[in-house]
């Protein structure tokens, strides 16, 4: 009896700057296979389906068992992690394509330093004195940490800037995940008593006024984030903040 | 992406008081608007009174550059430009707030146009006075009706779709059934303003006012 | 005073906390890392972190966490560094609560602790079902601060490949490689730290992230480092098999009544439901009639490996057994097994409540590594310190449950402060070595990449030759070890070995070429390999997570010892260390009691 087999394409491009082809592999079906099994049939005959010979195709992967963020892909048109897209569960052919709104590596690899570089630079970290015993830390009432645990749980894959129609070329918006982060750590105890600086990095261009509450970020979260939620809070904390600091100063 | 690579908050600014305007006052005008024009399904006379009554404010040339003109322009253009920001992809991921968004850049568009070129037959063209038989002669054609139900059901969904956007980008409603609650809301506001808006010009259309019964 | 050069290399919890040490101390600290460091596979670890801090009134006391960890650990660790972990943990706890770690908590609003694994104490804070997650990222928000200080300088995207060693053998740099570009180059340093985490990859498929390939540990082994207690390899009892990767099915399912059993039918056709009861091998419960299903685990998974490779009944040839949990009511089981049963459904695609789950054990945890000394983490290479599961210090002969979190921190601020001082104690840093030191070991290093991406005879396919070594290792130097099977294991790695310089590297771009590296990493994993089996092989006891049925009791007399396993042109020589047991007297560790 002949195998199973199915139909994979795959936008291939080996450099940025490089023309774009797509390849098609048949591979051999086996139950529960993902696309991670996928890439690594094909790395291990890396033949297209009219016989040529091409490359293993290049990809982020590392957990694969989605908390790492790392195999963010667009698979079927939908940005998702590669791990969790089971074969059984996609339409055929399957079609693989890096994320578009992040420059590309090669092949389905894209740099998503950017999403890093902005948490950095809307200061997304609790402030400690260091690193010594000073005890233990603020109380939290078990509903903050609720909240907070939900928010903390972003694994900064990028699905959601994928999705944002305000994230492209001509609008350089930082993106549901990094306003979410702002808002976990504005609600902290300690990290409250430094939001000013947060929400004053939300304040410029890029910044939180880009939403314009398509509200796709939160349909495509691996982690069911609420990340409507968090946009609409952190507005209301940006603009508490504007007014305040243009009445008192800041 | 560049957060704070211009440390200037103009941009931040600009888009509260582009997001400000459409409510207030462009979207309080327009329920002001519906309101006085909504006398047209009275009677003739009393929709010439309150015409005239509106025609002769004090300070009205200074009024309505502050209060319409200016906030419109500026709404609009500044609208265009926040249009031009934005890149739809509801046809791949069809989801109703994604729909909703892409609405709210096309009506805002149209109703950008539509308002333009009403103010420029209604209030310049007639140097600012207007009655009903002047109206109703306009709204005969059946190109000018047509432009006017698509103009009021354009400017009428994105109010209301505008002020659910504005309950989340204000942060007055965060959690998810607040948002839904304001989406029922914006919506409700929009049926309410399109019906209105678009009694308003058939009755003018075919001279009816089904409201007049009780006038007398 | 010279400012001294620091280099970590490794981002996970380990990497961070060194690398935050570091820069309190006020010294640069370079961060390479394969990963973005947020995605290191610290992020997997899901039970807590143990620290006796005793907020439940119960009595508990860091003696007594000292205590079980080294009679988990079959009293093979030296136990005074254990007992200073131990004595840390509470502070580490609060460190991470300062750092904004979202902890569970209590009414009162206090750090929130759960029972784990082999204690009778709550001792292990946790944060949802992903604390490692939740630490990682709390300690890559610190150092990300420090980032924006310009006190860390991150190489992410780069990989380790060689230490820079002077004449006299001191480390005075690294050498990594670019993965984008694949450019190779030097850099300086002073002192080196290494957190470079497990060596899942060398057992094929396990519990660990895609970079847990133990390729920098091989590296350092292969230029002299001292390897220790290789052979000792934590094997979790049930994970969910997959192609690509085995992950985790917490022991929870079977504390709820989830039941183990294979058909009696060896490669029985049937779909598991339409097998009646009479034909069921519940082998758990026949085997182990008093504590059935919920043995503890290296007995569970003893037995399951048995069923599988010994009796070959594996569900349809595979290797696994069910797990089933679908005689339990579905109330209960959502109320209880609420996210455990989701990430079966999602990977498997097959709803648990339905079907029987399919299950194998899988290896999780090198308690072996990197030999470093008692006090400073510093391997015998001077100027490289290590730090984390790369390391061997800690969890002895089997690691307790929500321990590793705890010897990654407190391993990682030791190996920080250490440095610091060795670099600072230093009379010439790296700025006097000559360049030709460096020059010589990037040429070298480059030699071998030009030699793989020039050689155009090659036949053998490196994702064959890693599964196949996978295969063999999970298959006899893991969970049962026969000194036969672990002969013939030699004999395979030899074959794989010889196969290995037959490569055929199908990507000869000089750009992200991932194969390339990959290639690299597998030339190390086959060392490893031969380390660890080795290191079975000789260890002719059963001690831990180490099992001989052919020497089925521990043996203090000949084997209270580490094995320090080094490289010599080409052949790897064991030599053995004794234990430091001066706190604690040795006692039996029963597997049949609770502890």
């Amino acid at each position: 009896m002949a195998d199973k087999t199915f139909i994979v394409k795959i936008k291939r491009q080996q450099r940025s700057d490089e023309a774009v082809r797509w390849e098609e592999y048949e591979l051999r079906y086996r139950p529960h296979m993902n696309v991670i099994i996928c890439l690594r049939d094909i790395a291990e005959k890396p033949f297209t389906r009219s016989g040529s010979e091409s490359t293993p195709v290049s990809y982020e992967a590392n957990c694969l068992e989605e908390i790492c963020g790392a195999c963010a892909m667009i698979v079927n048109g939908k940005p998702r992690q590669a791990c969790t897209a089971l074969v059984d569960d996609l339409e055929k052919p399957i079609r693989l394509e890096p994320l578009t709104k992040f420059p590309l590596i090669r092949d389905l690899q894209v740099d998503r330093s950017s999403m890093f570089e902005n948490l950095k630079r809307t200061k997304c970290w609790i402030p400690i004195d260091g690193t010594y015993d000073l005890g233990p830390g603020p109380r939290m009432s078990p509903e903050t940490q609720e909240v907070g645990y939900a928010l903390s749980q972003c694994i900064t894959c990028g699905n959601c800037l994928e999705i944002c129609p305000k994230v492209n070329e001509n609008s350089h918006f930082v993106g549901a995940a990094i306003v979410s982060q702002v808002r976990l750590f504005n609600m902290h105890p300690t990290g409250k008593m430094h939001a000013g600086p947060r929400l004053e990095a939300l304040m410029g261009p890029g910044g939180i006024e880009d939403c314009d509450n398509a509200q796709n970020c939160v349909k495509v979260c691996p982690k069911g984030i609420p990340l409507t939620e968090s946009l609409a809070a952190v507005n209301g904390q940006v603009l508490v903040h504007a007014v305040k600091s243009f009445f008192r100063g800041s | 992406m560049s957060v704070a690579a211009a440390d200037s908050k103009t941009s931040y600014l600009l888009d509260k008081l582009q997001s400000l305007s459409g409510v207030v006052p462009i979207g309080a005008f327009l329920a002001e608007h519906f309101w006085s024009n909504s006398y047209a399904l009275v009677s003739v006379g009393k929709y010439n009174d309150v015409s005239r009554e509106l025609q002769q404010i004090p300070w009205r040339i200074m009024i309505e550059t502050c209060v319409l003109f200016i906030p419109i322009l500026f709404h609009g253009l500044y609208g265009c430009y926040i249009w031009w920001t934005g890149k739809s992809n509801a046809i791949g991921h069809p989801w109703m707030a994604n729909w909703l968004y892409v609405l709210q850049r096309w009506t805002g568009i149209i109703a950008f146009v539509f308002i333009g070129w009403h103010l420029y037959t209604e209030r310049f063209m007639g140097h600012g006075v207007t009655s009903y038989a002047d109206v109703q002669r306009n709204l005969m054609n059946p190109w000018y009706l047509t432009f006017y139900i698509v103009g009021i059901t354009c400017a009428s969904f994105h109010l209301g779709n505008g002020l659910w956007n504005f309950a989340c980008k204000w942060g007055i409603a965060v959690s998810v059934s607040a948002q839904r609650a304001a989406g029922w809301f914006g919506a409700a506001v929009a049926v309410a303003f399109t019906f209105i808006g678009v009694a308003i010009v058939i009755a003018l259309h075919y001279g009816a006012f089904p409201l007049g019964g009780y006038v007398q | 005073m010279r400012q001294p050069k620091i280099i970590i290399v490794g981002g996970g919890l380990a990497g961070l906390m060194a690398a935050i040490r570091v820069a309190e101390a006020g010294v640069t600290a370079d961060l390479f890392s394969i990963v973005p460091v947020k995605r290191s596979h610290s992020v997997c670890a899901q039970g807590g972190i143990n620290a006796a801090k005793n907020l439940k009134g119960e009595g508990d006391s860091t003696w007594k966490h000292f205590d079980d960890t080294i009679y988990g650990g079959d009293f093979l660790a030296n136990q005074p560094l254990v007992k200073g972990m131990c004595e840390a943990a509470p502070a580490i706890i609060d460190l991470l609560d300062r750092m904004g770690v979202m902890f569970n908590r209590t009414p009162e609003g206090l750090l929130d602790f759960r029972r784990f694994g082999g204690t009778l104490y709550h001792r292990t804070a946790f944060a949802g079902a992903t604390t490692g997650q939740q630490l990682l990222y709390a300690l890559d928000e610190q150092v990300r601060r420090f980032e924006a200080e310009d006190k860390v300088k991150k190489f992410e995207g780069w990989t380790f490949l060689s230490a820079v060693l002077d004449h006299t053998g001191v480390c005075r740099g690294i050498c990594a490689m670019d993965l984008k570009t694949m450019e190779i180059k030097t850099f300086a340093c002073d002192a080196a730290i290494f957190c470079t985490g497990g060596i899942g990859a060398v057992f094929g498929r396990s519990t660990n992230s895609v970079v847990c390939t133990g390729s920098a540990q091989s590296a350092l082994f292969q230029q002299g480092a001292y390897y220790a207690n290789g052979e000792f390899i934590q094997v979790h009892p049930t994970a969910i098999p997959g192609e690509d990767k085995l992950r985790l099915m917490s022991e929870s399912a079977r504390g709820e009544g989830g039941r183990v059993w294979v058909p009696k039918t060896p490669q029985d056709p049937r779909p598991a439901r339409q097998i009646p009861e009479t034909e069921r091998f519940y082998f758990l419960e026949e085997w182990y009639p008093k504590y059935g299903n919920l043995v503890p685990r290296d007995v569970a998974t003893r037995a399951i490996h048995k069923v599988v490779y010994e009796m070959k009944m594996g569900l349809a040839g595979d290797p696994a057994v069910y797990l089933d949990v679908t005689h339990i009511p579905r109330e209960v089981l959502e109320r209880k097994l609420e996210g455990i049963l989701e990430i079966y459904e999602k990977f498997v695609g097959v709803d648990p409540h339905v079907e029987p789950m399919k299950v194998f054990p899988a290896m999780h945890y090198t308690m072996g590594g990197l030999w470093v000394d008692n006090e400073n983490q510093a391997t015998n290479i001077p100027g490289v310190y290590a730090a984390g599961e790369c390391e061997y210090q800690y969890h002895g002969a089997n690691r307790l449950g929500a321990n590793s979190l705890v010897s990654c921190i407190y391993g990682g601020g030791i190996a920080g402060a250490a440095a610091v001082r060795y670099a600072r104690s230093l009379e010439s840093g790296c700025e006097n070595t000559s360049p030709a030191v460096y020059e010589r070991e990037r040429v070298r290093q480059q030699d071998i990449s030009d030699a793989l991406l020039n050689q155009h005879t090659g036949t053998e396919n490196p994702l064959t030759i890693w599964r196949e070594m996978g295969d063999i290792m999970t298959e006899n130097v893991t969970v049962i070890r026969y000194n036969a099977a672990l002969q013939k294991t030699l004999l395979k790695l030899d074959e794989l070995s010889e196969r290995f310089k037959r490569i055929n590297l199908q990507d000869r771009t000089q750009w992200s070429n991932q194969t390339l590296n990959f290639v690299r990493e597998l030339g190390n994993m086959l060392v490893l390999a031969k380390v660890i089996t080795l290191g079975a092989l000789a260890r002719n006891e059963t001690r831990g997570a180490h099992y001989k049925p052919e020497f089925p009791d521990r043996d203090d007399k000949n084997w209270l010892k580490t094995t320090k396993a080094s490289w010599n042109a080409g052949k790897i020589q064991l030599e053995y260390e004794a234990v430091d047991t001066s706190l604690l007297p040795l006692r039996e560790r029963k597997y049949t009691a609770a502890k």
